[in-house]
């Protein structure tokens, strides 16, 4: 499929690349180009956000409620985001004075922006703020993380990885369908606004924290289409211009994606919370776009089965909120056709990892061109670190590869195309203890 | 019949000759020519002449390894050491190959841009034996510029045997700096090479690109052979390396089923593949169970490659009854090589045996291998 070329830069591709610039002047650029007829409401004229932000829901993973959804139910991701790598920039462990600090920074995002926008006939997302904590972070302290906490040091996976492992204490997640609100919220963060949308900005992070890595990234319909023109994506401009993700297909549906709920620390000190990994992976799609054939993307995307029967329409819309793998037997098929049909993909070895037929982790993934590289911020929740391990196992398929006739990257996923760069877990503590916890908060 | 029939579909999806050229293309191609470039001028220097060289396809390709039209030099780019493997990086002119995805193949075209085939070789150095299950990635970078990063297919040529290989563009002349990571085989690991080959490993490389150079590699076209029931013979230079397996009459192990002659002939014929058979009276260390010891070994007519990636299964019928069923696994041995094998208990005298291939081998195959190692039907041998 061939898309038009966009004439000039398209209002969402200006918007995008001054999410990955940043800073003040990327901001007021922005802003001005951030009005548009398909804007649902005008960045300039959002409304502020909640008076008191303790009243935003305990659990700081609990987007769901607050976030559109598509014609299928499944919920839509926010466009833009901002990934705040930051170190505590004090001796020691943070005090209550660093604390309270924080606190007012973030509760005044909160006051500054309302998570959902809701328009005339659509909604959008407005701010989603999280804070996690990193195992570096915990060792600064004495005592240990309760057992009710399962978060390991990062480590590679699978035997032909060898990611960098992010050790930052901390890391902010910033997402909004408004480019102009992510960067105007990281502003603040840096004490560069007094004010963020009329509302007075009461604290910063300045001599608190120190931001040690920033990653942006996008998601969403023609997103990838207009900023293919990076290392990692064959010249021909082959990302569908209505994809949400470089490799060309649907992903996060509904049924795909485990519940907030399952996902929540159950007891302990942090119930409440949730465990957050995520991976920088490169995309190397040359082969994907140039030499494979469409019916090979389909198998290794979601099942042989799907390719074999024509299921998969362009970007897979007409899917709904399933990858339809589950429901075809995909997942218990996934030895045979290794060895029947030579391939296995991506979505029916994942789907092997349930428990009680449901997945294990929440993705809140993205897109990226940091560096000028095509990439996935792969951001997942989980209950626990090994929800995380087990899901990526059963994605590695090295026992397909010993077993079948694929390879351990060939004709085995998605695998070939991609390499894990760094990898860092995360603590994502209910709002209460959002600020600077200790290992055993009371 | 030719293949196309037997399979499921073939594809093109060759790069398409009239592409535009991306703005980052475009401004990589304006700066070193010094002139406005636009998306038709690469047939006026010389991208044209490049794909002219390369002779149009044999009609009528027999279901069957066969003689390539043409065969071009390699020039080396150097031998390096990761970790216990050894690895060697060399280029030709672009390829056109074929991708296997199950029982479809994908002929990839040589496109406008593509500069060069690059090839790896990795072997294990103590063992000198071409290592047919491990994976490969390489990236080729310049001035903080990464035109390849990827892994590149595992394939099978008539002149290299199994190896890693893709057509690349580079932006332009210089030396680049390449690196080749291998990843741990994916395949059972018996003998010397149990409990080893766990890690990942890198070799680098000076590379060093000039169209000149690729475009005046030696050529060889085959008009009359081309076609043929017959295969072009193993490159020299990797002769210390083992890449060929040993013959029939070479091989480890009790012959079953028949003919196994001093001269090499083989046992069985599937799809092209020649099917060496033998049993062992005891696994080797690294294979669970006790018992006789199956061993199948499945290679390229003429130059005895080993056909890897593929799915085999036995059944032994025998004594009234089923004596085994199951998969046979890929297994990566020094001193056996590469095969699939299964401890299959006592067999007897009489006894049946069925080898059926699942998937076939799922390599990308240069000219000459794209339409053999198909439809391969079960082969019964008598114990």
């Amino acid at each position: 499929m061939v898309r038009p070329r966009d004439q000039g830069l398209s209002r969402r591709a200006f918007v995008k690349a001054a999410v990955a610039i940043g800073g003040a002047s990327a901001l007021s650029a922005c802003l001005t180009r951030e009005s548009g007829p398909d804007t649902p409401t005008d960045a300039s004229d959002l409304p502020t956000g909640v008076p008191d932000p303790s009243s935003l829901p305990r659990r700081q993973h609990a987007w769901n409620d607050a976030l559109p959804r598509d014609d299928h139910g499944n919920h839509v991701p926010p466009s833009h985001r901002v990934l705040l790598y930051l170190d505590y920039a004090g001796e020691g462990t943070p005090d209550d004075a660093d604390r309270e600090t924080l606190e007012a920074a973030l509760g005044s995002l909160e006051r500054a922006y309302p998570r959902t926008v809701e328009g005339s006939d659509t909604r959008s997302s407005g701010l989603f703020v999280t804070i996690s904590y990193s195992p570096s972070y915990f060792d600064r302290f004495d005592a240990d993380l309760p057992d009710s906490v399962d978060l390991p040091e990062p480590s590679a996976l699978t035997p032909f990885e060898d990611p960098a492992l992010d050790t930052p204490d901390a890391l902010i997640h910033l997402a909004s369908d408004y480019g102009s609100v992510v960067l105007g919220a990281e502003e603040a963060l840096r004490g560069e606004q007094g004010t963020l949308n009329g509302v007075d900005v009461s604290a910063t992070l300045d001599g608190v924290v120190e931001r040690v890595d920033r990653r942006t990234g996008f998601i969403g319909d023609g997103l990838p289409a207009d900023h293919q023109d990076v290392e990692g994506i064959p010249d021909s401009e082959p990302v569908p211009g209505d994809s949400p993700l470089y490799m060309g297909f649907e992903s996060g549906m509904e049924k795909a994606q485990a519940g907030e709920d399952a996902v929540t620390i159950p007891e302990g000190p942090f119930a409440g919370g949730t465990t957050q990994q995520v991976s920088k992976i490169d995309l190397h799609l040359d082969q994907w776009y140039e030499q494979d054939s469409r019916s090979h993307r389909v198998a290794s995307m979601f099942c042989p089965a799907h390719a074999e029967e024509g299921r998969v329409e362009g970007t897979g819309e007409n899917l709904g909120n399933t990858n339809g793998v589950v429901e075809s037997g995909c997942p218990a098929h996934a030895t045979e056709d290794a060895r029947q049909e030579g391939v296995v993909g991506h979505a029916q070895k994942a789907a092997r990892a349930r428990e009680d037929g449901d997945p294990l982790l929440l993705r809140r993934d993205f897109d990226s061109t940091d560096g000028g590289q095509a990439g996935v911020h792969f951001l997942s929740l989980q209950r626990g670190i090994e929800d995380f391990v087990v899901t990526r196992t059963a994605m590695t398929g090295s026992d397909l590869a010993r077993e079948g006739a694929v390879g351990r990257q060939s004709n085995n996923g998605i695998l070939r195309y991609m390499t894990v760069r760094r990898r860092g877990n995360f603590l994502l503590p209910p709002r209460e203890h959002r600020a600077f916890p200790t290992p055993e908060p009371s | 019949m030719t293949r196309d029939n037997v399979t499921r579909g073939t594809h093109d999806v060759g790069r398409r000759e009239h592409r535009s050229v991306s703005r980052r293309r475009f401004l990589a191609g304006a700066g070193a020519l010094g002139a406005a470039a636009t998306a038709g001028c690469l047939s006026s220097l010389g991208f044209e002449e490049q794909s002219a060289r390369v002779p149009a396809l044999v009609e009528n390709r027999p279901d069957a390894v066969y003689h390539p039209t043409h065969v071009e030099a390699m020039e080396m780019v150097g031998m390096g050491s990761a970790g216990p493997y050894g690895v060697a990086l060399s280029y030709s002119f672009p390829h056109r190959f074929w991708t296997v995805s199950g029982t479809d193949t994908s002929k990839v075209s040589i496109g406008a841009s593509d500069s060069m085939h690059l090839m790896a070789s990795v072997w294990h150095e103590e063992a000198g034996v071409v290592l047919p299950s491990a994976a490969a990635s390489v990236s080729v970078s310049r001035n903080g510029e990464t035109p390849v990063d990827r892994r590149p297919w595992a394939m099978l040529s008539q002149r290299m045997g199994f190896h890693f290989g893709d057509n690349v563009s580079l932006p332009e002349s210089g030396t680049y700096d390449a690196e080749v990571t291998v990843s741990p085989p994916s395949a059972r690991l018996t003998g010397a090479f149990e409990g080893a080959l766990g890690e990942p490993a890198s070799a680098s490389f000076d590379l060093e690109f000039d169209p000149e150079t690729v475009r005046s590699l030696e050529f060889t076209q085959f008009p009359e052979k081309a076609g043929s029931k017959a295969a072009l013979g193993p490159m020299d230079m990797m002769a210390p390396k083992r890449s060929q397996l040993p013959p029939a009459g070479e091989f480890p192990g009790d012959p079953v089923g028949g003919a196994t002659g001093s001269d090499g002939s083989d046992t069985a014929r599937s799809g092209d593949g020649v099917f060496v058979v033998r049993t062992l009276d005891a696994p080797p260390a690294g294979a669970d169970g006790s018992g006789t010891y199956l061993v199948v070994s499945p290679r390229t007519p003429y130059n005895r490659y080993p056909l890897a990636r593929m799915s085999l299964s036995a059944i032994v019928e025998g004594g009234g009854g089923t004596r085994f069923d199951g998969p046979l696994v890929k297994t990566l041995d020094p001193d056996i090589g590469y095969h699939y094998g299964a401890v299959v208990g006592d067999l007897a005298g009489g006894d049946e045996l069925t080898i059926e291939t699942g998937a076939p081998p799922q390599l990308a195959r240069h000219e000459g291998y794209e339409t053999a190692f198909f439809g391969m039907e079960p082969v019964t041998l008598t114990v």
